[in-house]
């Protein structure tokens, strides 16, 4: 029952990452009055890629590939995807933050290697736009588990279910609020897109992939939109019963995110942190507060 | 074989070393080598007789004596275990320069004392090797001259006024209690009214504080760190800096005990209390400052006091699990640091003592050990899954975050998300990116510094796949303390309120690594491409050197670089000028006249009489 679990919820994000992809292309193109290609096209381009040929830059620009794919499928076992989650009993939301720095320091690693400029300043800024994002993030994440007493991701989603959502109850609100605020620099889309930025540092830490290893870094693209997604769904949201509604509630919530990934323009690095750590650092700090408050008013 | 062999040995052993240095170089390094080694085969078999105490002196009527307990072993095996792997180290950096015979004895003796401190039974021979350890460690900072002696002068200065702190602790126990033994001490102080206890733990803290660089007692280590010899800067990052650490446990929880340490104060205002938010201080404002430096060991330096801060955030919120936190995270920190001081020295011995980030790169494919040592002690200082230091900072976050101290948790948790800034352009700049003209030719690091590279990188794996190894020697030290054991197993944590299994995420992410990797291995074969050869989306990429390093987060240094001055230095620098200016105007008092001599003593007679006339004071 664990094997087939471990195999399908890698499988299940995947899919549900590459749809989004697709999605998302044909979306932002009806949203610009274009016609747009199938939502079938990110798959066509990975099967495409692989059986194009490529260039290497040596063993770490493949291992550093490896181990951010890697890193984000263990991330996915980690969470719970309605009531699959294989390996969460080994650890919580701690092991879950630290899995995720495995993505992006791998693609650093192996885009390091590859000795191009542009490389190394979308790396540059991708870790400071991580760090931006992480202060209110971790914010977030405390009150959660401050509010809960538990590490475990897993205990979140269980208590909501009886509880109803974080998002709605009175202590978690605005913590949930920051939570949508700063999604899109999670998911790295417009306005945060800074890392790949295509026009300016030719997609940054992607400029030097080509065949394979493109595709992988198409798949880790499709994986990273998943997992920040179905985080918010379930620390927020309540995760779901069954695969399906998990789906639904993530596809709700992607669908409002691409309205405003279509409609704004891109900021600079420096722009994109001001912001984080302005509005939604304060929501979150504010946020934080209300739970210990609420805590010990409820303890005493 | 007892605790009185094992110190004449490692002191002896110095001393001989210096002795046989004058006879032939070769013969020196091979005897350096065979003590250091020795030493940790002699404390490996010492593991069975914890608990043994040895009277080894009479001096001025007191007893002074050296015994073992599960906290003095673990220090002991850290110490000597690095110390020897440093020595190796040293073998082929300090061949070929000047006073080598001086800098082996100096390092043994800082490797001896060091034991000593972690074995003294009182607080006399406490006081002895530690000022060992301090003057010695003096003259190895100052070893390179010039700017050196700066440092080590820096270093002194703190180290004396913290010796002095300790020095009247110790003084008014012997006067309280007439003993000095730890033992004896920690029986009797136990009824002591809290504001003594008080006392008792601020000036023995202040030096301990010192010692380990706590905020804002810090300001002699990015210097001292920077400028003492490389192997070196490895020994003293790793254990001896950390020494202040043994320090705050043997006087919190041993001579002190945990329930009146933990109690001290009222509400927010407790003594650990306040002692973890400087812990927290400490770790957040140094790991900002980090990714400012361009020098490489000065990087690694503010990391030090940064991570230093996580040991005594653990070590002073006084749970099981922040102790075991603490006490974890010391060993595991010595371990990445010394491995990463060790790449960096491997680096500087091909490159002619080359320590700034931004005019090296691409080192990768010349230095290949070196890199993954780097690579491994980055992890490390991160704390990744599947390293050492993922563990024991899990179980500080843990704690802070179950015990309702979610603000604590806060900072230290961004402090690992500051570090992955400053260390992925520590590895960036070194080896990744282009590759430097003059380095074209650069060879590999020799054989003798391959070693312990490699022993310290897969210690590194081993301790986060299994951390049972140390956490069961971990438990018995808590368990000492009189805290509850954590329920370990060989790989992994186990509790209600959430588990560690290590070994279940080391399966998960080989499995998906291999998977990708056979998933890649079908593709087309892929061709090699040199570092010219990449698209710059059709500009041209100039002849040479082109790595992106000088202000690698630029946009971001220009938020906080207005924030981030070590104002205490400064006031520190401040200070001493004020000093001097004081003593200047002292000076002019002593005119050289005999005349303006006998005027002073005349008014000092004056003003005596006047006030004996006046108040009759005597």
């Amino acid at each position: 029952m664990q094997i087939i679990a471990m195999i399908l919820s890698p499988i299940l994000a995947l899919i549900i990452g590459i749809f989004f992809l697709g999605l998302s292309r044909k979306m932002m193109a009806r949203i610009h009055w274009r016609y747009g290609p199938p939502w079938t096209q990110p798959i066509i381009d990975i099967i495409r890629l692989f059986s194009q040929k490529s260039v290497t830059h040596g063993h770490l620009f493949n291992l550093g590939l490896i181990l951010s794919l890697a890193g984000s499928i263990v991330v996915i076992l980690f969470i719970p995807v309605g009531r699959i989650h294989p390996l969460s009993d080994s650890g919580g939301m701690l092991v879950i933050l630290y899995m995720l720095l495995l993505a992006p320091l791998g693609l650093a690693l192996s885009g390091g290697e590859a000795a191009n400029p542009n490389t190394s300043i979308g790396i540059s800024r991708q870790l400071i736009l991580a760090l931006g994002y992480e202060v209110p993030l971790l914010l977030i994440l405390l009150a959660l588990m401050t509010h809960y007493e538990t590490i475990s991701i897993v205990e979140i989603v269980f208590r909501q279910q009886y509880a109803g959502w974080a998002l709605l109850s009175s202590p978690l609100v605005l913590s949930g609020i920051g939570y949508i605020s700063i999604m899109p620099a999670i998911l790295g889309i417009r306005p945060f897109e800074v890392v790949q930025a295509p026009q300016e540092i030719s997609s940054g830490p992607m400029v030097e992939y080509g065949g394979p290893y493109l595709a992988l870094a198409t798949i880790q693209h499709a994986l990273n939109l998943f997992i920040g997604i179905a985080l918010f769904v379930n620390l927020f949201l309540g995760g779901a019963g069954n695969p399906l509604f998990f789906f639904i509630k993530m596809l709700v919530v992607f669908v409002l995110g691409i309205f405003i990934n279509a409609a704004l323009p891109r900021l600079r690095i420096e722009q994109a942190v001001q912001y984080l750590w302005r509005w939604p650092t304060l929501l979150a700090l504010v946020g934080l507060i209300v739970v210990i408050v609420m805590k010990s008013v409820s303890a005493g | 074989m007892s605790l009185e062999l094992l110190l004449a040995a490692a002191f002896g052993g110095s001393l001989l070393t210096y002795l046989l240095g004058k006879i032939s170089s070769g013969l020196r390094d091979g005897f350096a080598v065979f003590v250091s080694v020795i030493l940790v085969a002699m404390i490996a078999g010492l593991y069975g007789k914890i608990g043994a105490v040895t009277s080894y002196y009479h001096f001025m009527g007191l007893e002074l004596t050296l015994r073992i307990s599960p906290l003095s072993w673990f220090f002991a095996m850290a110490v000597s275990t690095l110390g020897a792997l440093s020595v190796i180290f040293s073998l082929s950096y300090m061949r070929d320069r000047e006073r080598t015979d001086f800098y082996y004895l100096m390092m043994l003796l800082i490797n001896a004392s060091m034991l000593g401190i972690v074995f003294s039974g009182d607080l006399v021979s406490f006081f002895i090797f530690w000022e060992m350890m301090s003057w010695s460690t003096f003259l190895l900072i100052s070893y390179n001259r010039g700017s050196a002696l700066a440092a080590g002068m820096k270093y002194i200065v703190f180290s004396i006024i913290g010796s002095m702190a300790m020095l009247i602790g110790m003084l008014s126990l012997y006067a309280v209690y007439q003993t000095v033994n730890i033992y004896m001490l920690s029986n009797l102080v136990s009824s002591a009214s809290p504001g003594y206890l008080l006392f008792l733990l601020i000036v023995f803290g202040t030096a301990f504080a010192i010692k380990n660089a706590i905020m804002p007692l810090h300001t002699w280590l990015p210097d001292a760190y920077a400028e003492a010899p490389s192997p070196f800067t490895a020994v003293l990052s790793g254990m001896l800096t950390r020494m202040g650490v043994y320090g705050f446990l043997m006087i919190m929880y041993v001579i002190i005990g945990s329930v009146q340490t933990l109690n001290m104060g009222y509400g927010l205002l407790k003594f650990n209390y306040i002692l973890a938010w400087l812990g927290a201080v400490t770790i957040v404002i140094p790991t900002f400052i980090a990714m400012l430096q361009n020098d490489a060991k000065k990087l690694l330096a503010w990391h030090g006091i940064g991570q230093g801060g996580y040991m005594v955030l653990g070590i002073a919120y006084g749970t099981n699990l922040g102790l075991a936190g603490g006490i974890f995270h010391t060993l595991n920190h010595a371990i990445y640091i010394v491995l990463l001081f060790m790449s960096v020295a491997a680096v500087q011995y091909r490159t002619g003592g080359e320590r700034d980030l931004n005019s090296m790169g691409g080192l990768i494919k010349k230095m290949p050990i070196a890199f993954i040592g780097a690579l491994f002690g980055i992890s490390g200082l991160i704390g990744l899954p599947l390293t050492n230091g993922f563990v024991s900072k899990w179980l500080i976050y843990k704690t802070l975050i179950l015990n309702g101290s979610p603000f604590l948790a806060f900072t230290a948790l961004i402090g690992t998300w500051g570090t992955i800034l400053s260390v992925y352009k520590f590895l960036h700049n070194l080896f990744l990116g282009q590759l430097p003209e003059k380095y074209k030719d650069i060879k590999k690091s020799p054989v003798n510094m391959q070693i312990p590279i490699v022993i310290l990188s897969l210690t590194i794996l081993l301790f986060g796949i299994l951390p049972g190894l140390p956490l069961k020697v971990i438990n018995s030290i808590i368990a000492s303390f009189g805290f509850k054991s954590l329920n370990v197993t060989l790989w992994g944590i186990v509790s209600e309120t959430g588990s560690l299994n290590t070994i279940n995420l080391f399966a998960a992410i080989l499995t998906g690594c291999v998977i990708i990797w056979l998933i890649l291995k079908t593709g087309p074969k892929s061709v090699s491409a040199s570092q010219e050869n990449t698209y710059a989306a059709g500009a041209s990429i100039p002849e040479g050197k082109y790595h992106y390093t000088v202000d690698f987060y630029n946009p971001f240094y220009r938020m906080i670089k207005p924030y981030l001055k070590d104002f205490m230095d400064i006031f520190y620098f401040k200070l001493a000028g004020w000093t001097q200016t004081l003593c200047n105007i002292v000076r002019k008092t002593y005119t050289g006249y005999v005349g303006h001599y006998v005027t002073y003593i005349v008014l000092f007679l004056a003003v005596l009489i006047f006030m004996q006339l006046k108040w009759s004071l005597w």
